[in-house]
């Protein structure tokens, strides 16, 4: 018997499923957000037409993919399915991801402690950042949005907030 | 100290300084198994004599004849691909840059080009596409400082395709820094003062920017005294080998903590107002700096306060209410710049409304400030920086540095 | 700045420290073009828990790992050279060590065997030249480090290899590995961090990179290593030990070896007892001697130790003995909550007098013997150190 023994790496289903549901559930809100938020649309107009992108976990997923097709803004799924991607926000562990999306760092302490990589043109990160910090806005109360985003706009008048709010869980849920 | 709950930390360069530092290039390379490097730099280093000085000190125990000198004030593809093929048709096994930011860039270019046998250096372009150590560089930077002796980016523009790539990985990292006083020399005032706060600015940010971690932190902490003391004494007298070293190691720890705590705010305004109106970036770096700080001072304040012992010194700080250290920061680097505007008989200007270029014509009119603002929204620096930004703050900081008046900190959103 | 002489730093470590620092091991590894490693631990030193929390990182990854578990204290290049051929055989492309001391030691003479293919490991010496890149080698930080895991030193079959290759490429420290099995393990790590961070500031020869590193350590330890003692819960605190114990490995690479240092080692080799106990016994002596000899930068001490208010209102020519008092009265701090179990003295540490004998004769072939063996002898009975 050899000294050296083979240990296979485990799954971590939990984890990997809390991501799958949470990063679906952002898709689906980035895509409804577009609808509901003017900040957002105008961020998805001055992107180039059929840009897409992608958000998820090294080193084996899971993955959100979010299009854009014919000025229309699409949660895409868990695949890109052979689509090229202008931006990727890979996150670099599965853990990391499930950090993020319980909401104990913020996307932008998770960028300052190196959980994320970048690929592709920072412009279109940062627009991509200012996205899913308006739908963080919208999909939680003001005391966990306020962790998640680097300043809370406590500028938006209620009916944005609240009006945008219900608009975007509505979208969301239905898938519209 | 800060222990952030998680940090990233490296710096895989050797660095070797001193008066003599470049003789001892030939036993670094044969140390590497290297003894043919391709010498790389531009004009106006080797007009100033500098690549002469490098040649005489290597000596002829490896071959350094072969000189590249036309690598132009911007990178460019084209560039770092004839050189490569210079590289590969005259085997060398080995770089050496001296120069700036731009030459650094360039080397780092020809290093994966030649390295990878790369066709298309786009292939390699964003993080983490290189996996493997590359050819041995070795960094001579004859500026103090914008620390690219010691960062993992390159940026290298397409100008056919109207592209900018930008490379990152540890492996872009020098292999050897070289700091010898005598590459810095020849640096007029105006250049001097303006590159010490370029070293100056990311000191501070990484101190105070999002992504501090204790060893960035003691690297910042070291440089930003060693600048403050001899920076002024360097614009003074050109001649000061002992000014031009400390400036050159200042501005190396100064490159390490940066290159490990991101910059913000100042960078990310400085990028955009030298994009838009070619100003140099030290310059630009120079006057914004006091603002980025005031700017960030609502969240940063204790922070801040911790750079004013190593500025100022013991009595100072004692004199100084710990409430109220933050801010006497911020005035000490306005009255550097105020010291540095007065060495260079006005050429380093204290405000934007203040720069000129070679012809005395204003860099940054006014009604330009809305494109600085906007543009400013691309660039990456705003991530790290403490508080958000968008295009009204831009504008705000930006008003206020061209005016050359303190930031009016009521009206920063706090959120 | 002493103009005097080129100076030089290279730390080739990477730093990956805080919460799931573990679990970004496959994409830090896949960076450094490995896919498959193999762990090498001591397992009875860190415990099976630390292993399973090291394994399971690596949940989801897809990736198979090799695991020899067996460091002990006894290893020596033949459990060397048999673990290298069965390495060459798998292609393992990396190594990751799981704790520290000997496992850190195993793992960076193994390293070297297999980079080079060293036909056999039991003929390799510390002469022997290592002139090119080794696989890339991980250090997983855990209670008990001596600081030396990440220097580019090795110490094994009574040897000590000494390359800059050796370094590893990356130190992980991760919380949950922190936690020392008791105050004593603690004060070790803490102490033996402290010890080379000391050396390396005061050393004459001026060195600002390598400063940046010895300042943070020494800091850290001085703001942490009471606490993590007396409460080994305090994960946090447990971690910034941990910090200093790796930068001032990084440090200690780029100075000249310390007294403290060779006393640690010794007592170490020779008897088993911890470098920190050691070097936490011989610390005022030592530094006693060097405020006397009047050619060591003490004062640079003083302003990592006591913080920038105190620093500020101390006149300059009081730093140094400042430094000492401070530094004194740390060790006090950390007997009063460990009692005997940190001894003042040799006796206190039941070394018997045949074996300090042992520790003489050996050090008498060191090149700072005669002071050394001093030290010694005034360690035996715990001379108390007076001022100036």
């Amino acid at each position: 018997m050899s000294i050296i023994k083979d240990v296979q790496s485990g799954r971590k289903p939990l984890k990997r499923a809390y991501v799958a549901i949470f990063l679906w559930f952002t898709g689906r809100a980035i895509q409804a957000a577009a609808k509901v938020d003017r900040e957002v649309k105008k961020e998805f107009e001055k992107l180039p037409e059929n840009f897409t992108f992608s958000l998820g976990c090294l080193p084996d997923g899971p993955w959100m993919v979010v299009g854009r097709e014919k000025g229309v803004v699409k949660y895409l799924g868990g695949d890109s399915r052979g689509r090229p991607v202008q931006v990727r926000l890979a996150i670099k562990s599965l853990d990391a991801g499930f950090l993020i999306l319980s909401f104990q760092e913020s996307t932008t302490l998770a960028t300052a402690r190196n959980r994320l990589i970048t690929d592709g043109e920072i412009p279109y990160a940062l627009a991509i950042i200012r996205i899913l910090d308006i739908v963080e806005v919208y999909l939680l109360p003001k005391l966990i949005a306020s962790l998640a985003v680097k300043r809370y706009p406590s500028w938006w008048t209620p009916a944005r907030k609240f009006g945008g709010r219900i608009g975007v869980y509505a979208r969301t849920l239905l898938g519209i | 100290m800060l222990l952030p709950d998680y940090y990233e930390f490296c710096c895989r360069v050797k660095i070797v300084a001193g008066h003599d530092a470049l003789e001892k290039i030939p036993d670094l390379l044969i140390e590497r198994g290297a003894k043919k490097p391709l010498v790389i730099t531009d004009k106006g280093v080797a007009g100033a004599g500098l690549t002469d000085i490098v040649s005489r000190a290597i000596g002829d125990r490896v071959d350094a004849g072969l000189i590249a000198d036309d690598v132009p004030p911007d990178s460019d593809l084209r560039v770092v691909n004839r050189l490569a093929r210079l590289y590969r048709d005259n085997a060398c096994d080995a770089i050496i840059a001296v120069g700036g930011g731009s030459v650094m860039d360039t080397a780092k270019g020809i290093n994966i080009v030649v390295s990878e046998n790369a066709e298309d250096l786009m292939a390699f372009s964003g993080v983490g596409a290189l996996k493997r150590p590359l050819k041995p560089l070795i960094a001579i930077p004859t500026t103090a400082g914008t620390g690219s002796e010691v960062t993992q980016v390159a940026v290298i523009k397409d100008h056919e395709k109207h592209l900018k790539m930008a490379f990152g990985s540890y492996f872009l990292l020098p292999d050897i820094a070289i700091l010898d006083s005598r590459m810095t020399l020849t640096m007029p005032p105006f250049i001097t003062a303006m590159t010490g706060m370029d070293a100056m600015s990311h000191a501070v940010e990484a101190y105070y920017c999002l992504q501090k971690n204790p060893l960035s932190d003691a690297h910042s902490l070291a440089a930003v005294g060693m600048i403050y003391r001899y920076l002024p004494l360097a614009a003074k007298n050109p001649e000061d080998r002992d000014s031009r070293l400390a400036m050159a190691v200042a501005a190396c720890l100064a490159g390490i903590a940066f290159s490990n705590s991101m910059v913000g705010l100042v960078h990310n305004l400085g990028h955009a107002t030298g994009s838009v109106c070619g100003v140099p970036h030290g310059l630009c770096m120079a006057i914004l700096l006091p603002y980025g700080l005031e700017y960030n001072l609502h969240k940063r304040a204790n922070v801040m306060a911790e750079l004013l012992l190593p500025i100022a010194g013991e009595q100072v700080y004692l004199a100084t209410p710990p409430e109220q250290r933050a801010q006497k920061v911020v005035s000490l680097i306005r009255g550097l710049n105020e010291n540095l505007h007065a060495i260079t008989g006005g050429r380093h200007a204290r405000c934007l409304q203040e720069i000129k270029d070679r012809e005395g014509k204003p860099s940054v009119p006014r009604d330009i400030l809305p494109q600085i603002a906007s543009a400013a929204l691309l660039d990456g620096a705003s991530i790290y920086n403490p508080e958000d930004t968008d295009y009204e703050d831009n504008r705000m900081v930006l008003e206020a540095a061209w005016e050359g008046k303190p930031l009016d900190r009521t009206r920063v959103k706090k959120g | 700045m002493n103009s005097a002489a080129v100076f030089a730093f290279t730390c080739p470590v990477k730093t990956n420290s805080g919460n799931k620092a573990l679990e970004n091991l496959p994409v830090e590894l896949a960076g450094l073009n490995a896919v498959n490693p193999l762990v090498v631990a001591n397992a009875r030193a860190v415990g099976p828990k630390a292993v399973r929390t090291l394994m399971s990182a690596f949940g989801d990854s897809g990736m198979t790992l090799g695991l020899f578990e067996g460091v002990t204290e006894a290893t020596d290049l033949g459990v060397v050279d048999h673990l290298k051929n069965i390495c060459l055989e798998k292609k393992y492309d990396a190594f990751i060590a799981l704790g520290g001391g000997k496992a850190a030691d195993v793992a960076k003479v193994l390293n070297l065997a297999v980079s080079l293919k060293t036909p056999d490991a039991r003929r390799l010496l510390p002469e022997a030249p290592v002139r090119k890149r080794l696989l890339p080698l991980v250090v997983v930080a855990a209670a008990g480090a001596d600081g030396l895991e990440t220097s580019q030193l090795a110490c094994l079959s009574r040897m000590v290899f000494s390359s800059e290759w050796l370094a590893p490429a990356l130190a992980v420290l991760d919380p949950r590995l922190a936690r020392a099995k008791n105050g004593i393990q603690m004060a070790a790590t803490g102490l033996a961090a402290l010890g080379r961070a000391v050396e390396s500031h005061i050393s004459a020869d001026q060195n600002p990179f390598r400063k940046a590193y010895s300042f943070a350590a020494i800091r850290f330890v001085r703001e942490n290593l009471l606490s993590a003692v007396a409460d080994p819960g305090n994960r946090k605190a447990a971690l910034a030990v941990l910090n200093s114990a790796a930068m001032s490995g990084c440090a200690f690479s780029n100075a000249a070896s310390g007294r403290l240092h060779k006393l640690g080692q010794v007592f170490y080799d020779l008897l088993g007892i911890p470098q920190g106990v050691i070097m936490g016994m011989g610390l005022p002596l030592v530094l006693g001697d060097a405020l006397r000899e009047g050619r060591y930068d003490l004062a640079a001490l003083f302003q990592p130790l006591a913080g920038d208010d105190a620093f500020a209102q101390t006149p300059a020519e009081k730093r140094p003995e400042a430094a000492l008092a401070m530094l004194n009265r740390f060790l006090e701090d950390l007997r009063s909550v460990l009692g005997k179990e940190l001894p003042k003295s040799l006796r206190e540490a039941g070394v018997p007098g045949y074996r300090k004998e042992e520790i003489l004769d050996v050090l008498g072939q060191d090149e700072d013997g005669p002071y050394l063996r001093g030290v010694v002898e005034r360690m035996a009975d715990g001379e108390r150190e007076r001022k100036g």
